[in-house]
């Protein structure tokens, strides 16, 4: 999954159209495939006409269907959420890169991917995203001040304090 | 009334509604403007997927509410708060003294 998300990503840069790797893919790799997906959901960092990532995209395969592209060759599907890439109310201006064999890949860090499941637990009240939360938590070296910081800022002080309590 | 900061009147009148009563679905929200479905049922989707609607099923309607992850979700509550008090007063008030609260069942009016 990571290799196709790194392909795509490097493809859609060298066509002028940089993307960031969010959502449940950078969970599974923060949580070390413990989380599946098959949704690969990209936002674009500057916004591009819809028509014109189709054309791209299609010439390496893919095709567009009720909003997602899928390829012949790949159960994953992509999906392009509407930007900005933000965190609750803060925008995201820091990515991480991470080295593959087909590119570089770039995606939010770990501590941004446990803002970004924390953020559906705290508003969605959706207990999957705490769980996987957790998991990035355990898996990956996060800033926990800065979670709490923003939790805090995101008056969610007591769901931040489950969070807590469940990761010891 | 401000249809050209919304887009169109239809999103205009979604987002206040739904900022208003705090989550609405497509059917109320048109037949409380007199408005045409299909095309509040399309501004619905259009929030949707830009992430400033959200939506859950509740029994066998789908409910939408403004995306308290939006980025920009606080400001537009406060826009659409202001924009609101621009309406005319009858139906500002029918708007605003129907919001959706928690209700026992049975509970006389």
């Amino acid at each position: 999954m990571m290799e196709l998300c790194a392909f795509v990503s490097n493809y859609l840069s060298g066509e002028g159209m940089p993307v960031v790797l969010v959502g449940g893919a950078c969970v599974s790799i923060y949580s070390d495939n413990e989380y599946q997906t098959r949704d690969l959901d990209f936002i674009q960092k500057y916004s591009v006409k819809r028509k014109g990532l189709a054309k791209s995209l299609s010439k390496i395969g893919f095709t567009e269907r009720n909003r997602y592209f899928e390829h012949p060759d790949t159960d994953y599907f992509i999906e392009f959420p509407t930007g900005p890439i933000a965190i609750g109310d803060e925008p995201v201006h820091h990515f991480v890169e991470l080295d593959t064999p087909l590119g570089p890949l770039v995606l939010l860090s770990a501590t941004d991917c446990c803002k970004d499941r924390l953020s559906a637990f705290y508003h969605w009240r959706d207990e999957q995203s705490l769980q996987q939360a957790i998991n990035i938590a355990k898996d990956n070296d996060v800033d926990l001040k800065e979670i709490k910081r923003w939790s805090e800022q995101e008056g969610m002080q007591e769901k931040f304090a489950r969070f807590i309590a469940e990761l010891k | 009334m401000f249809e050209a900061l919304f887009g169109n009147e239809s999103a205009e009148r979604v987002l206040v509604y739904i900022n208003a009563r705090e989550g609405g679905y497509g059917r109320e929200i048109a037949a409380f403007f007199d408005a045409s479905l299909t095309s509040i049922q399309k501004q619905l989707d259009k929030l949707e997927i830009a992430n400033i609607l959200y939506s859950e099923q509740q029994g066998r309607t789908r409910i939408y509410k403004l995306n308290p992850r939006y980025a920009l979700y606080k400001e537009l509550k406060q826009l659409l708060d202001k924009v609101v008090e621009f309406y005319p007063p009858d139906i500002k008030k029918v708007l605003i003294s129907n919001r959706r609260r928690p209700r026992r069942k049975g509970k006389p009016l």
